[in-house]
C-alpha cells in the first residue's frame, strides 16, 4: 500500500510539475495585463521536443550526451526523497535532508561540464555563473536545514515532517529557502527564465547547445527540480496538515494543504517575479546575502528564544 | 500561530527597512510593519473583553498607516528630495549588524532579563531587537528623513515590547504616547521641510558647520 502510494505521488508530481511552471507563467502575464500563453504551454513544448530530431556537436564528449539523463534522475531522486503528501512516505530510509542537496548539486555539476563541453563561449560563460550563484545558494541551503534540524532534533525528513509547528524560526527559514527557489529555479531577480539575451543568461546558456529530446529531458528536470524545492517549503520547512499515515481523511486534508501552500508561492514567485528588475550578477551577492542572514537569523532566535 | 506570522512580519520588515535603498521604499515597508502591529492588535483585541483595545488598534491604523506616510509622503514631494537614502554603513554590513542586534537582543532578553510574556513566545525579544534596529537605522543613514522613520520604527518596537509584557499601557497612556507621535512627526516634517530651506539638503552629514 505504501509502496503504491509512493510510486503514485512520484509519478503524479513529476506529471504536474510543468503544470506549476504554467501557471506561475499564467499569473505573471495576466499581473501584467497580458493573455499570455495557456497553462498546458510547457507541456506542448515537451512534447514538441520530444518529437524533433537532435543536433549534437561533434566536438562533444560523452559527458555531453549522458547529461540530460543524470540531470532528470537526480531531479526525480531528490523528489523521491522528500515527504509530500505523508510524513513517512518517501526514500527516507536511504538519506536525509543533506542528501536532496548532494543529489541535486550532482545534477548540476553534470549540466555545468556539459555546458563546457561543446566549447562554445556561451556554455563556459554560464557554467561559471551557475557554479558563482550556487556557491553561495549552499550555505543558506544549509542553514536552513539546520534551523528545521535543531527544531527537530533530527535531519531524517520524516521526523522533521512530522513536527506540524509554524513558529517564527520556521518562518524565517522558510522565507530564507525562498530566495533559494528564486535563484535555483534562474527567476528574475537572479536570472530570467523567458530571455535568450546573451548577458543575462545562466542557466540557459548553459543548455544553448541542446535541442531536441536532450532538451526536454532537460526543461522536464528543471520543472521536477522546481518541485521539488516547493515541496520543501510546503512539506518540510512548513509541514502544517500533513498526514501522519495513508488514511482517507488526513490525506484529503493534506492534499489540500499542500495544494493551497502550493498555490500560494507560485503567487508569491509571480508577484516577486513581476516586481523587480534582473540583477547584475555581483548584485546577486547582496541578494543572497540577505538570505544568509535570513538562515543564520533563524538559528539564533530557535537557539535563543528558548 | 497568527501571532508568529505577525511577528514575523514585524521583524522582515525591520530587515527590509535596513536594506532599503530608496526613501520611498523605506516609507512603505514602515506602512507594512505598522499594519502587521494594527493586526496584532486586532487579534489581541479579540482575545479579550471590551473595546478599548480595538480603539487602540483602530488608532495605529489610523496614525501608523494612512496618516503617518501620507505626512511623510507630502514631504518628500514637496522638497522633492533625492530618492537615495544615503548609507553611511553599506547595506550589505547593515544586514549583518541587524542581524547581531538581534542576536545581542534575545541574548539580553532571555539570559538577563528573566521576563514572563504574556503575548507569545519571544515577543518581547523581537520589540527589543526592533527597537535596536529602528536605532541603528537612525545613526547609520545619512538623510534626515530617514532619522523619523527610524525614530517611528523604534516607537513600534517599544509598542509591541509593552503589549508584550503587560497586555498594554493604560488606554489613556495609549492615546496621549499616539499624540505624541503625530506633533512629533508633524514638527520633524516641518522640521525637514525648514533644514531643507536653509541648506538646500536633508543631509544631517553636512549640518555640522555652523551658518551665520
Amino acid at each position: 500500500m505504501k509502496i503504491l502510494f509512493f510510486v503514485a505521488q512520484v509519478l503524479a508530481l513529476v506529471a504536474l510539475a510543468p503544470l506549476v511552471s504554467g501557471i506561475i507563467r499564467k499569473i505573471k502575464n495576466n499581473l501584467r495585463m497580458r493573455q499570455g500563453p495557456g497553462i498546458l504551454q510547457p507541456y506542448y513544448n515537451l512534447i514538441k521536443l520530444f518529437g524533433k530530431d537532435e543536433v549534437i556537436s561533434v566536438n562533444t564528449s560523452w559527458i555531453f550526451t549522458v547529461t540530460p539523463y543524470v540531470v532528470l534522475v537526480s531531479s526525480v531522486l531528490a523528489l523521491m526523497l522528500v515527504p509530500v503528501f505523508v510524513s513517512d512516505v518517501s526514500l527516507n530510509y536511504m538519506g536525509d535532508f543533506l542528501l536532496i542537496i548532494f543529489i541535486l548539486a550532482l545534477g548540476r555539476f553534470f549540466l555545468a561540464l556539459a555546458g563546457l563541453d561543446a566549447g562554445s563561449s556561451f556554455g563556459g560563460m554560464g557554467s561559471s555563473r551557475e557554479m558563482f550563484i550556487s556557491s553561495f545558494v549552499e550555505p543558506v541551503v544549509v542553514m536552513v536545514i539546520f534551523v528545521v534540524a535543531l527544531n527537530a532534533h533530527s535531519t531524517g525528513l520524516q521526523v522533521i515532517s512530522a513536527v506540524p509547528v509554524l513558529s517564527l524560526p520556521l518562518i524565517i527559514a522558510a522565507t530564507a529557502m525562498m530566495f533559494v527557489i528564486i535563484a535555483e529555479t534562474s527567476r528574475i531577480p537572479v536570472d530570467n527564465q523567458e530571455t535568450h539575451l546573451e548577458l543575462t543568461m545562466v542557466h540557459e546558456a548553459m543548455v544553448l547547445e541542446y535541442s531536441g529530446r536532450s532538451l526536454a529531458l532537460i526543461e522536464l528536470a528543471a520543472h521536477v527540480k522546481q518541485i521539488v524545492f516547493f515541496s520543501l517549503i510546503a512539506s518540510v520547512i512548513l509541514p502544517f496538515g500533513i498526514a501522519r499515515d495513508i488514511a482517507p481523511m488526513p490525506l484529503l486534508a493534506s492534499f489540500i494543504y499542500y495544494g493551497l501552500k502550493i498555490m500560494a508561492l507560485t503567487v508569491i514567485i509571480s508577484v516577486i517575479e513581476i516586481s523587480m528588475a534582473k540583477m547584475r550578477l555581483f548584485r546577486v551577492i547582496d541578494f543572497l546575502n540577505i538570505a544568509f542572514v535570513l538562515s543564520v537569523l533563524g538559528i539564533v532566535i530557535l537557539a535563543m528564544g528558548k | 500561530m497568527w501571532l508568529d506570522v505577525l511577528l514575523f512580519g514585524l521583524l522582515i520588515t525591520s530587515f527590509m527597512l535596513v536594506v532599503a535603498k530608496r526613501i520611498s521604499a523605506l516609507i512603505n515597508y514602515f506602512t507594512l510593519q505598522s499594519l502587521a502591529l494594527f493586526l496584532l492588535m486586532l487579534i489581541l483585541a479579540y482575545g479579550h473583553t471590551g473595546v478599548k483595545l480595538y480603539l487602540v488598534a483602530g488608532l495605529i491604523f489610523l496614525l501608523k498607516v494612512v496618516l503617518i506616510p501620507f505626512f511623510l509622503k507630502r514631504i518628500m514631494r514637496k522638497i522633492k528630495v533625492e530618492e537615495n537614502v544615503g548609507f553611511f554603513v553599506n547595506p550589505v554590513i547593515s544586514v549583518l549588524i541587524a542581524l547581531v542586534l538581534v542576536y545581542l537582543s534575545y541574548a539580553f532578553t532571555t539570559k538577563l532579563l528573566h521576563i514572563t510574556e504574556t503575548l507569545a513566545q519571544g515577543a518581547f525579544s523581537v520589540a527589543i531587537s526592533i527597537i535596536f534596529i529602528g536605532m541603528f537605522l537612525m545613526i547609520s543613514r545619512i538623510k534626515a528623513l530617514v532619522q523619523i522613520v527610524g525614530l517611528l520604527v523604534m516607537e513600534n518596537g517599544l509598542f509591541l515590547a509593552a503589549i508584550s509584557v503587560s497586555g498594554g499601557m493604560p488606554f489613556l497612556v495609549e492615546v496621549v504616547i499616539f499624540f505624541d507621535i503625530l506633533v512629533s512627526v508633524v514638527i520633524l516634517e516641518l522640521f525637514v521641510y525648514k533644514i531643507n530651506n536653509a541648506f538646500e539638503h536633508i543631509d544631517s552629514n553636512k549640518l555640522k558647520g555652523l551658518q551665520g
